[in-house]
């Protein structure tokens, strides 16, 4: 009975103590909501256009994985003078090499249709360049990476890694050749480079 | 001689820059350092109020500007102390009145013949705030440890880098609430010096002192006894380039220290 007694009064103590843990200060939801606030006004970026870069993610990494839209989150951090983009993406499952060649033809079709318009907009899409000059330093180290902007490296790697003993261009992942031959992708890709 | 020219200013107001500035002004004078403080909330005065020189006022910072009078016939001196004096703003006039070249002009002036200048700057990031900071190479933001204040400070550090003028620039942060803070209902004084990343000159306990002295007109530095009086002669101390460690504010207000001191002060007497 004795025993009973104590290991209650332990578990109602422990429980309570638990919840006072779990409870987040006033001070800490201040602390939190202040750092979310002050990002927004330092690096201006509105609540719209952080909004907008989530969802072109969304649009891009679906692609290539199956995830939980809805749970994407995005996230600027401050650390000292650094300032840090995080973003917490649960995958559903990996697409297989079909669904991926799909997605992409797919999207292709579609930026040819909306090339023009593209071509006008892109100079707006300020939180999407900077993206795509961190693309551009994983292009160079990873051989088998794409040249859509926007692209981040860990699908592509991944994608890769599913057929390794295909011989996949670097540039557009549809073409089946080696790199020494230049599909038409790649020297689009490469006039935009020299404009740039 | 070449004075100092610090510009006290917040964003946000009602934070307590004008009292800040009455505080540490009167600090460093009493110290011995010749000051002289320059009130440019235009048609919102209450700088005069906190000193006690209301009635005093004869010619203001706009009568100096269109040249009705002399720069020093415009300076009122305070009433203890003749170190220090007052640049009072116009009530009637608003902020469009003073130009930041003309501020620039009367900040150089007195540079020749003050240890310190001390610019008590309006709320707000319009013109008054450029008029204010116009003239001075040093700042200090008055924040509290509220979002709202926070935010602001945030945002006045910001234009106060963009400024060339602006060398220098420390925190202030005022009425702090240690018993808050020790239950987690308030910012921290280190929480708030994280997120803003700025060095700081002083920390205010809040004070009801504050409220009867800003009554009497008489800055509370002038109580030695009461904390923030404390307070501010140690961010005089600070300004003057001495190494003034921060108070303790969660020992100097607990109970335990009051009923220490009391039966201190019974023993003392009895001696």
């Amino acid at each position: 009975m004795k025993d009973n007694i104590f290991a209650e009064l332990y578990n109602k103590l422990l429980g309570f103590f638990r919840q006072a843990e779990e409870e987040e200060s006033a001070k800490d939801v201040a602390c939190n909501r202040l750092r979310v606030v002050l990002m927004q006004d330092r690096t201006n970026l509105t609540p719209q256009l952080l909004e907008r870069m989530r969802s072109e993610l969304v649009e891009l990494l679906s692609k290539y994985l199956e995830m939980d839209k809805e749970a994407l989150e995005l996230n600027l951090d401050q650390e000292g003078e650094q300032m840090a983009l995080m973003l917490s993406i649960p995958v559903i499952r990996a697409k297989d090499e079909e669904e991926i060649e799909k997605a992409l033809a797919e999207s292709e079709k579609a930026a040819e249709e909306s090339e023009t318009d593209d071509e006008e907009t892109a100079p707006e899409d300020e939180p999407s360049e900077e993206e795509t000059e961190e693309a551009d330093e994983v292009e160079e180290t990873s051989p088998a990476s794409t040249s859509e902007p926007v692209a981040d490296s860990q699908p592509a790697k991944a994608a890769a890694m599913k057929f390794p003993n295909k011989e996949i261009c670097g540039d557009c992942r549809e073409c089946e050749l080696s790199d020494d031959i230049e599909c038409e992708k790649k020297q689009q890709a490469a006039s935009k480079k020299t404009t740039k | 001689m070449s004075g100092r020219v610090i510009v006290i200013t917040s964003g946000k107001g009602g934070v307590g820059k004008t009292t800040a500035s009455a505080n540490i002004g009167t600090a460093l004078a009493k110290a011995g350092n010749k000051v002289v403080m320059i009130d440019t909330d235009l048609g919102l005065r209450n700088l005069d109020l906190l000193l006690g020189l209301e009635n005093r006022i004869v010619y203001t910072i706009v009568d100096v500007v269109e040249e009705r009078c002399k720069l020093k016939q415009a300076l009122v001196k305070d009433k203890k102390n003749p170190n220090l004096c007052l640049l009072a703003a116009a009530q009637t006039r608003d902020k469009s009145a003073v130009t930041e070249e003309q501020l620039k002009d009367i900040c150089e002036k007195l540079k020749k013949d003050y240890d310190f200048i001390l610019v008590d700057c309006p709320a707000g990031i319009e013109q008054g705030f450029q008029n204010a900071v116009a003239g001075a190479t040093e700042a200090i933001v008055v924040t509290t440890p509220e979002m709202s204040a926070v935010r602001d400070a945030d945002r006045i550090i910001g234009l106060l880098e963009a400024k060339e003028g602006i060398e220098s620039y420390r925190l202030l942060l005022n009425r702090v609430r240690p018993n808050l803070i020790k239950s987690k209902d308030m910012m921290s004084v280190e929480d708030v010096v994280e997120i803003l990343s700025a060095d700081l000159i002083g920390i205010i306990p809040e004070d009801t002192g504050i409220i009867t002295s800003t009554n009497k007109g008489e800055p509370i530095v002038n109580d030695e006894k009461s904390l923030a009086g404390r307070a501010y002669m140690n961010v005089a101390r600070r300004i003057m380039g001495e190494d003034v460690d921060f108070m303790n504010l969660e020992e100097e207000t607990s109970v335990v220290a009051k009923v220490k001191k009391f039966f201190k002060g019974l023993m003392g007497k009895e001696k």
